[in-house]
């Protein structure tokens, strides 16, 4: 009995040093690819920052308000915050690379579903960085806009415009990783749509002369008739 | 196609005319003025030209101060020039070569030094003394223009003898004649019909408008002056056939046209106001003053006809030009202001051109196929040159130049004889500009000029067909059609100093085959297309439009 | 692939039919039928009074007009007992009206009337407004004499205004290239101009005609163009400038826009002339100035100041992108108080607009949104002006703009320090 007792634990820790001895390397392969891909991801990181620097990448995203956006959200420079994404997303990668080689049953598939998650990832980044380059632009275009046309509440206006480009921008975003997509879906339809409705209701009640007096500058069918005090500046 | 016929009594619609002075064209004897036997041994020479009929300037008796137009005997022949009787054998000369005679006939005026005035002047009472225009004051016909402006300041002028004014639209020492008296009438229709009967063919017929006078009137162009010129139609059409009467009557076309009447003044008028225009459309390389002083001649009776030149023995007159027209000729023609006389320039054909004879060729081109019978001035068929500080016109009256001896083959006088010194620079000097060396090159001007008048004799429609013109967008170009019955002819010129090219608008003789007239080549077919033409400098084309 | 021509087919043909000229006068169109007809009347005119030897040619540029324009050009009668002198003209009188390809707007106008300028060998060049209804022949004389006698490059003209109008050109175009330049320039962008036929073949070959420029700017284009290229500048007085009424004109916003914007964009590409400049010389003024109307257009100062205050507060998010803090809090301090009372110093101007100028050649955002934010401290500006010398003469008031214009010189080495130095923020 004793005989077998110790047969069957002998054999349970041989089995147990058999299973450690065969992944083991699993482990250090694992953390060697871990390892390298920290050191890629950190090495392209910097080469992307650099090509940003060279592309006066910065410089191009203060022009597109994008700077000031960043800055307002207490996040870093924009080459800084890209060059940290493509780090991320790299190192991601080679972690789930790693993780894959343990041989986890549960892990297997998250490789293959990482990689074919990276693409829409990158593109509802990019929806969304276009977003927010299209809603600062809008912003700024509404507000002088309206600042020039003596229209009321030109930063009311301007705001409206660019939390609506956000809102949408963010809405594709989502809906292109697929998260909470009903959720989102409904969510914004309604929110959108709430918008457009009262806009177009508190247009047409109250903005009739307005939209009259737009209408008539940019389809003149009779000479524009001079307001006394319309001169021509030249 | 035969040549127009010499025997018609509308001759002189067909004629080639050409002016020349008997003082200065040939002298025979020697003593230093042309005459009539000299000008008889030149007749082939003329003739040979191409030319059909001459006009010679006064050969009558003259004091001279007004080179033969003050005339001191309107029935004889100035003995410089020879006898009557050399007059006769020089008309049968020149009749027998074919070609006919007109003469001066001064009816305006005669010289101070005529009998006539003498005894006019000699006192108030002679019964000659209303041949002339006379008054106590010189207040009569105010505001009448002077027509020689840079000798004369007055139309009056005081005869200290009859202690009255006479009046004289010319010279001070060319009274004028009192046409309101119908003695003058006579006279001067006895003086036209002896030189008739000697044989001349007709008469060119000095200063007409300025007949008759009337207060608050210009004294041009008046209603009687017609009625004297009938007058003297009349008679020479109850008389004689085949004779003609051309008017110097310096007017626009629309004045001048009265001198034609309803075929009972004149037959031949010269055309003034086409002159300078010629000269200026070519500096302007522009065809519109031509095209519209063209435009504007009104239509004259059928057997009527324009007389057409481009120089003469006078000025270049700019009477018929406006002022912008007169500042633009004298800037262009006649910088140097001794150039300019009276209201005009006086300077020779080739003077003017600079000697361009390629600009030559084109304004005798133009000459020969205008609407009216052309006059070639006598030397500038050779290109003669001129003399612009002689005193008056005489610069342009110097000896025709035959050759390049002595005296330019003019006459074995010494030179300082001469009437009139002959051109010797060496530019248009007698050594380089003479007959005698033209003869001998084929490509001279003067056989150039030969074959240009033959071109013209070869078809009537020049002398008698109609003008259209084509007015190409091209400014440059002058095109106009000639037509005659079935006849056909184009004429393009290219005013402009460069090549230019054309596009004309003949789909109305679609069909028609144009054959260049001087060197008979064939052009491309004329269709519905524009018809492109290109020509060098100052270049013309004649075609014969023909159906084939 | 071969360029496309400037000159159509049909155009050449009639400029091979013209020949060479002497005098070129252009009229750029775009349905100006009501107005046409009395500007090549006056044009005409001119070549009859004062160019009767000149080989002269009117041509005109039109931009696919709807309401008969080219036609009334080129079937306009000359019979009329005024015209007559024109009837009577030494030379055959030549008028040519064509469509012009390209961008539509006068830059494309412009360019082919220059080409055709080139391809005659024009001596001498002008231009004229189809709109201007005070177009008499002295102005074509006024334009062309000063070419063809006495060897001018560029001619620029004077109108007789009252100091209070065109306050655009007063109060920012003319005192900015007259800083900018050095040169004394009453009207730097007038649709009117002279210049030589050589001035305008150099011009044909440049590459502003497919740019923006050419579209809304090439009038002050033009003139810098003739200040960089060293060529011979005048003045011309020509009198009074009246424009048709109800003739279509952009609204206020689009043209300050378009001013400003190729101002700024013009100087941009001519740094390098103008930057080493300094102070300001006169321009010959060939002929008596016709005397200024005596009474300015109506401008309401106050009217103009009434959203000032609010407008610095709502474009602070912008100006702080353009403007340095101190001129910004100027601005703001500026904007306190009445309309009535506030005022917009002339040194608190030059630096406003010195800054956006920086700005708008740096790239701090989209350009057309720097000329937009100028906008409306322009109009506080002018308004500004208009309350302090209301009731003043037009002497006082010459000499404001006169010490304006110094103001703006003065201040130059601050534009050149900002132009050539770091962005604002």
């Amino acid at each position: 009995m004793a005989q077998m007792i110790t047969s069957a634990v002998s054999q349970a820790a041989a089995n147990f040093v058999e299973a450690i001895r065969l992944f083991l390397p699993r482990v250090v392969t694992t953390l060697s690819i871990v390892l390298a891909g920290w050191l890629i991801a950190a090495a392209l990181r910097l080469v992307v920052r650099w090509i940003l620097g060279w592309l006066r990448f910065n410089a191009a995203c203060e022009r597109a308000g994008l700077a000031q956006m960043l800055k307002a959200a207490d996040l870093p420079q924009a080459d800084v915050l890209v060059s940290r994404m493509v780090f991320w997303i790299v190192w991601i990668g080679f972690l789930l690379s790693g993780v894959d080689v343990l041989g986890f049953t549960v892990l297997e598939g998250l490789m293959a579903s990482f990689i074919l998650f990276i693409p829409r990832l990158v593109i509802a980044v990019a929806i969304f960085v276009a977003g927010l380059l299209a809603a600062n632009f809008l912003w700024r275009a509404t507000l002088l806009t309206a600042v020039n046309a003596h229209a009321p509440s030109p930063r009311l206006l301007a705001g409206a415009a660019r939390w609506l480009v956000l809102i949408l921008a963010g809405a594709m975003a989502l809906d292109q990783i697929a998260v909470a997509r009903t959720i989102v879906l409904t969510a914004f339809a309604i929110a959108f749509g709430a918008v457009m409705l009262g806009l177009a209701i508190a247009f047409g009640i109250g903005g009739g002369h307005v939209a009259r007096r737009f209408l008539d500058r940019q389809f003149p069918g009779s000479p524009t008739e001079r307001a006394p005090d319309d001169v021509s500046h030249l | 196609m035969s040549g127009p016929s010499t025997h018609a009594t509308d001759w002189y619609k067909d004629a080639l005319f050409y002016q020349l002075h008997v003082k200065t064209f040939c002298d025979s004897d020697g003593d230093g003025v042309g005459d009539f036997r000299g000008l008889t041994s030149k007749l082939d020479y003329i003739r040979d030209l191409g030319v059909t009929c001459l006009w010679l300037l006064p050969m009558y008796p003259s004091p001279f101060r007004d080179d033969g137009y003050d005339i001191a005997d309107y029935c004889s022949i100035h003995p410089a020039y020879g006898t009557m009787d050399d007059f006769r054998v020089f008309l049968d000369e020149v009749h027998a070569r074919d070609m006919r005679v007109i003469t001066e006939l001064v009816v305006n005026h005669t010289s101070d030094q005529h009998q006539w005035f003498k005894e006019a002047r000699s006192s108030r009472e002679h019964p000659r003394r209303d041949w002339y225009v006379w008054s106590d004051t010189d207040d009569r016909y105010r505001g009448v223009r002077i027509i020689f402006t840079d000798t004369e300041q007055s139309n009056w002028a005081w005869d200290p003898g009859t202690k009255q004014y006479y009046w004289h639209r010319f010279f001070s020492h060319q009274p004028d004649l009192n046409y309101d008296n119908p003695a003058v009438q006579e006279e001067i229709w006895r003086a036209m019909r002896f030189w008739l009967d000697v044989g001349v063919d007709g008469f060119r017929v000095d200063a007409v408008p300025y007949l008759i006078e009337r207060d608050g009137t210009s004294c041009e162009n008046l209603p009687e002056t017609h009625a004297v010129l009938k007058f003297l139609r009349r008679r020479l059409d109850e008389h004689y056939t085949g004779k003609v009467l051309l008017a110097e009557a310096n007017q626009w076309p629309e004045d001048v046209r009265h001198y034609f009447g309803q075929d009972d003044e004149f037959h031949m008028a010269f055309h003034f106001p086409l002159m300078p225009r010629m000269f200026m459309a070519l500096r302007l390389e522009d065809r519109k003053p031509l095209v519209e002083i063209v435009e504007r001649t009104p239509a004259i009776p059928e057997s009527c006809q324009w007389g057409i030149f481009l120089r003469n023995h006078d000025e270049l007159t700019l009477e018929m030009v406006t002022d912008v027209e007169r500042d633009f000729m004298y800037d262009e023609y006649a910088r140097d202001p001794v150039a300019r006389i009276n209201v005009g320039i006086r300077r020779r054909l080739a003077p003017l051109l600079e000697g361009d004879r390629r600009r030559i060729e084109l304004m005798n081109g133009m000459l020969m196929s205008l609407p009216g019978s052309p006059f070639l001035y006598y030397g500038d068929e050779i290109g003669m040159g001129d003399n612009i500080y002689l005193g008056d016109r005489n610069g342009v009256r110097t000896p025709m130049q035959w050759s390049g001896g002595w005296n330019g083959g003019f006459s074995s006088a010494d030179p300082e004889r001469l009437a009139q010194p002959v051109i010797s620079n060496a530019v248009y000097g007698y050594q380089s500009v003479n007959v005698e060396a033209q003869r001998r090159t084929d490509h001279s001007l003067l056989n150039w000029t030969r074959r240009l008048i033959a071109a013209r004799k070869s078809s009537p429609v020049f002398s008698r067909g109609s003008i259209v013109f084509l007015k190409p967008v091209n400014h440059r170009v002058l095109a106009f059609l000639r037509s005659l019955d079935r006849e056909q002819v184009l004429v393009v010129c290219n005013l402009a100093g460069t090549a230019q090219a054309v596009q004309l608008d003949l789909k109305d003789y679609a069909g028609a085959v144009p054959i260049e007239m001087f060197g008979k080549s064939v052009f491309p077919r004329i269709g519905e297309a524009p018809y492109v033409l290109t020509l060098g400098p100052y270049d013309f084309f004649w075609f014969r439009l023909r159906r084939l | 692939m071969p360029q496309p021509s400037l000159l159509t087919d049909d155009l050449v043909q009639q400029l091979m039919a013209v020949g060479q000229v002497d005098i070129l006068v252009g009229i750029p169109t775009l349905n100006n039928a009501s107005t046409i007809g009395p500007v090549v009347r006056a044009v005409h005119l001119a070549f009859a009074r004062y160019f009767q030897r000149e080989r002269t040619v009117l041509i005109n540029s039109d931009g696919g007009s709807e309401d008969g324009t080219p036609a009334i050009v080129r079937d306009l009668s000359l019979d009329e007992p005024d015209t007559l002198v024109v009837r009577h003209a030494l030379r055959t009188t030549h008028r040519i009206s064509a469509p012009y390809h390209g961008v539509p707007g006068k830059g494309s106008a412009l360019r082919q009337i220059f080409a055709a300028a080139d391809l005659l060998q024009a001596r001498a060049v002008a231009v004229l407004d189809p709109d201007v209804t005070s177009v008499t022949p002295e102005w074509v004389r006024a334009l062309v004499a000063p070419v063809v006698g006495d060897g001018f490059g560029f001619v620029a003209p004077v109108y007789a205004r009252h100091p209070l109008d065109g306050p655009l050109v007063t109060q920012l175009v003319r005192p900015l290239l007259r800083a900018a330049y050095g040169l004394r320039l009453a009207e730097p962008q007038a649709a009117e101009f002279g210049c030589s036929g050589r001035f305008a073949a150099d011009c044909v070959e440049l590459d502003v005609w497919d740019t923006p420029l050419a579209q809304f700017g090439i009038d002050l284009w033009l003139t810098g163009r003739a200040i960089a290229s060293g060529c011979r500048l005048c003045q011309a007085p020509l009198g009074p400038r009246t424009v048709a009424t109800g003739t279509h004109r952009p609204g206020l916003s689009e043209t300050f826009g378009q001013v400003v914007g190729s101002l700024f964009t013009l100087l941009g590409t001519q740094a390098d002339t103008w930057l080493p400049r300094t102070g300001s010389d006169p321009l010959p003024v060939l002929g008596p100035p016709a005397p200024p109307p005596a009474e300015p257009a109506r401008l309401d100062g106050e009217r103009l100041l009434q959203s000032f205050g609010t407008n610095v507060r709502d474009l602070k998010s912008v100006l702080d992108a353009i403007l340095v803090p101190e001129t910004e809090s100027a601005l703001e301090a500026a904007a306190l108080g009445q309309p009535a009372d506030l005022r917009f110093p002339d040194d608190l101007w030059v630096a406003t607009v010195y800054q956006f100028l920086a700005a708008h050649h740096q790239g701090v955002m989209r350009r057309e949104h720097v000329t937009q934010a100028l906008l409306p401290l322009y109009l506080a500006r002018t308004g500004s002006f208009v309350l302090q010398h209301a009731g003043t003469d037009a002497a006082s008031v010459d000499a404001a703009l006169e010490a304006l214009c110094l103001e703006f010189e003065r201040a130059k080495p601050y534009l050149v320090q900002r132009w050539t130095g770091a962005p604002s923020r």
